[in-house]
């Protein structure tokens, strides 16, 4: 379901001179600075398209290539749940949430102590999201840190396979953790063609810097591009003041190049590859702390608007927090970014439960959005005004001594209110008498109703297998045991 | 020393022109190279890093102090004979193999060297040889290792080892940082201390560097 639709206005930061002048300062940054690729199948692509190359891998690309590949490049990228039901449409102002990905550690539930995460974490964690009805793609939230290292990713991917039906964005630790991690979504999707025809899965790419793009990540983008499956390039994490600038837009500026650089080689590679470029959110190096902030106002909304302008799926970043706890920080700081992020219309919005600037995950705090997700749904939905919802005739009828309980106009439309799931709206007394819980208590209680009571529907044995086998494979060819 | 004052605060207030000028007065004053930089140039340095440690100073105001520190020091260089130069101790810091995220590790190698270390940069994706032969050619105190990715985490573990075989291991003290690293996985593969950021790092190694 996605929040909202083309009907809905957009939150504007930049002007459309501003906008303007980002677009060409990116055209410049890649054909006068240039980056390096650290791949030399990609710098030999670039240089037959017109690229200028030096020193062996400092590549300088010609604007007019990047225009094309802006022009060439899906502008919308469907994905679709396990049981082959299109359920997202990344694509105009349509948003969708998710969890992130890979956070060493976990703020526990049971405990409220923060610990190193484990396998059973990462299983915990997609039960919750396949049941929360806000979630609508998954991250897998933990690195489990109790597999072998080598093959931690294909653990990931086999746990996120297991227990949703939601769509998948994936992290691997390199091209052999990609394919590994493509194969096994094939295996649950009936094979390759089955898979491209209707995507399940969507890989997450990070590169090491704006302009230096490590081979890894390169490979990746363009085996999927070979594929035609869907990735996500950004421009790496763009820490302001240390990355890049510290000025917004400066670092929006360079953060486009390195995403723009990534979607003209996918381009090149395969003509329509699907690639969904830039992040939004995040922000600077705390100058104080040496934290990079997870959200910092200052570039929120920026990259919204430069993505619009070209029309391309966009990667959002929301619901996270710089807090150690699911607290009132973290609240403060996960509403205002998942209303930033859906105001500006980005469309795979993912990091919500995120605590700790990244470093820890939590169920509770996941739990809580979910919640403040459907408050911003319900926001962003198009209210009509019309004949009917105007309803003059009622209030004339009414007049001034009248009231609307017991109307039917009152009947017929009262569904249409937002009613929170764990919010609290009761009167005190009634609050006190349930025990008189935080929000974050109430939010506890459903994560461990959810892990006691939920389960996605079981992919059948023979899937099961085909999952483990490749995993199998993985673990033979690192050398390492399965845990 | 009144002289020292104003030195310190040319230092703290990130003024190089300034602390060079005044570190070539006490010079001319007759002060010794070692003085200066025991007495002024140094404690300066810590003004800064307990302040920048209390939030009262912002990184970038650190780095102009450090560099004022440097303009300091390059008076005195040619003065100090070899040992003397190495105020604090030296570090040879590298991101491990592997591993092309060098920020945290550039981090911790200014603030090391605004904290008065000398420090050997050997940049990202460093093979174990190469820290091998970092420690045979420049004889640090300190082996620092970076990295930001679990996998390539296993490298510490790899040059930490490579560093045994070459009967190098004791004559250096390792520190292992990045953000999956922890106090427990710094034990496991046999590193002499931790730390959880770039300040922090510099604190370790100048207690250390004092016991030592």
């Amino acid at each position: 379901m996605a929040t909202s639709s083309q009907q809905v206005p957009l939150l504007h930061r930049l002007s459309d001179g501003a906008v303007a002048d980002i677009h060409f300062a990116t055209l410049e940054i890649l054909e006068r600075t240039g980056l390096r690729l650290y791949d030399e199948e990609a710098v030999t692509l670039l240089k037959k398209a017109g690229a200028h190359v030096s020193e062996g891998n400092l590549v300088r690309i010609p604007a007019r290539l990047v225009e094309w590949a802006i022009q060439i490049a899906p502008k919308r990228i469907p994905l679709y749940d396990r049981n082959g039901r299109q359920v997202m449409a990344l694509q105009g102002n349509n948003c969708y949430f998710g969890t992130g990905s890979d956070c060493p550690h976990i703020l526990d539930h049971r405990t409220g102590a923060r610990r190193e995460a484990t396998l059973a974490d990462v299983v915990d964690g997609m039960r919750v999201c396949d049941y929360l009805p806000n979630i609508d793609f998954v991250m897998s939230m933990f690195i489990p840190s109790d597999v072998p290292v080598p093959i931690s990713d294909r653990y990931q991917m086999e746990a996120m396979l297991l227990n949703t039906t939601k769509p998948i964005v994936y992290v691997t630790h390199d091209l052999d953790g990609c394919r590994d991690a493509v194969e096994m979504a094939e295996v649950v999707a009936g094979g390759p063609d089955a898979l491209r025809a209707n995507p399940t899965a969507c890989c997450y790419i990070n590169i090491t810097a704006p302009l230096r793009h490590n081979g890894e990540a390169i490979q990746k983008l363009m085996f999927l591009a070979k594929k035609g499956l869907p990735s996500i390039y950004v421009g790496s994490n763009t820490t302001r003041g240390v990355i890049t600038p510290v000025t917004a837009a400066a670092a929006v500026a360079l953060g486009n190049a390195g995403a723009l650089a990534g979607l003209v080689l996918a381009q090149l590679v395969r003509e329509g590859a699907p690639v969904v470029v830039m992040r939004t959110g995040g922000g600077g190096l705390d100058m104080s702390t040496m934290v990079s902030s997870y959200a910092s106002p200052e570039t929120q909304g920026y990259r919204g608007d430069v993505c619009h302008y070209y029309g391309l799926p966009i990667f959002g970043m929301a619901g996270c927090s710089d807090s150690k706890l699911p607290d009132e920080q973290a609240l403060a700081e996960a509403s205002l970014t998942l209303l930033v992020d859906s105001l500006m219309g980005a469309n795979l919005i993912h990091d919500v439960g995120y605590i700790e600037y990244g470093l820890t995950n939590s169920l509770e705090m996941l739990t809580m959005c979910d919640d403040v997700i459907g408050w911003i749904r319900r926001f962003m939905e198009p209210q009509p005004v019309n004949r009917e919802t105007l309803a003059l005739d009622l209030i004339h009828e009414a007049g001034p001594d009248g009231e609307y309980l017991d109307k039917d106009h009152t009947y017929r439309h009262f569904r249409e209110e937002w009613y929170p799931r764990l919010m609290n709206r009761d009167n005190r007394s009634n609050w006190e008498m349930a025990g008189g819980k935080s929000y974050r208590e109430v939010a506890r209680e459903k994560v461990e109703q959810v892990l006691e009571t939920h389960r996605a529907p079981e992919l059948d044995v023979d899937v099961q297998r085909g999952i483990r086998a490749v995993l199998e494979r993985a673990a033979n060819s690192a050398g390492v045991r399965l845990s | 020393m009144a002289n020292y004052e104003s030195l310190k605060q040319a230092v703290i207030d990130g003024n190089g022109a300034r602390a060079r000028d005044l570190t070539q007065r006490a010079l001319d004053e007759g002060r010794s190279p070692q003085d200066i930089l025991d007495s002024a140039l140094i404690p300066a340095m810590d003004v800064v890093g307990d302040k920048f440690a209390r939030h009262e100073l912002f990184i970038p105001e650190m780095l102009v102090s450090a560099r004022a520190m440097q303009a300091g020091l390059a008076v005195l260089k040619p003065l100090l004979s070899e040992g003397e130069s190495r105020a604090r101790g030296k570090v040879v810091i590298g991101t491990v193999k592997g591993d092309l995220h060098d920020i945290g590790k550039n981090l911790v190698a200014m603030m090391l060297q605004g904290g008065g270390f000398e420090v050997v940069d050997l940049g990202a994706d460093v093979k174990p040889a190469r820290f091998i032969e970092a420690v045979q050619t420049e004889k640090p105190d300190f082996v620092m290792m970076s990295a930001l990715l679990t996998t390539t985490m296993l490298s510490m573990k790899e040059t930490i080892d490579a560093l045994q075989v070459a009967g190098l291991r004791d004559r250096v003290r390792i520190a292992v940082g990045g953000a999956p690293v922890t106090e427990r996985f710094a034990k496991e593969i046999g590193a002499d201390f931790y730390a959880p950021d770039a300040n922090a790092a510099v604190l370790k190694a100048r207690e250390l560097a004092v016991r030592a």
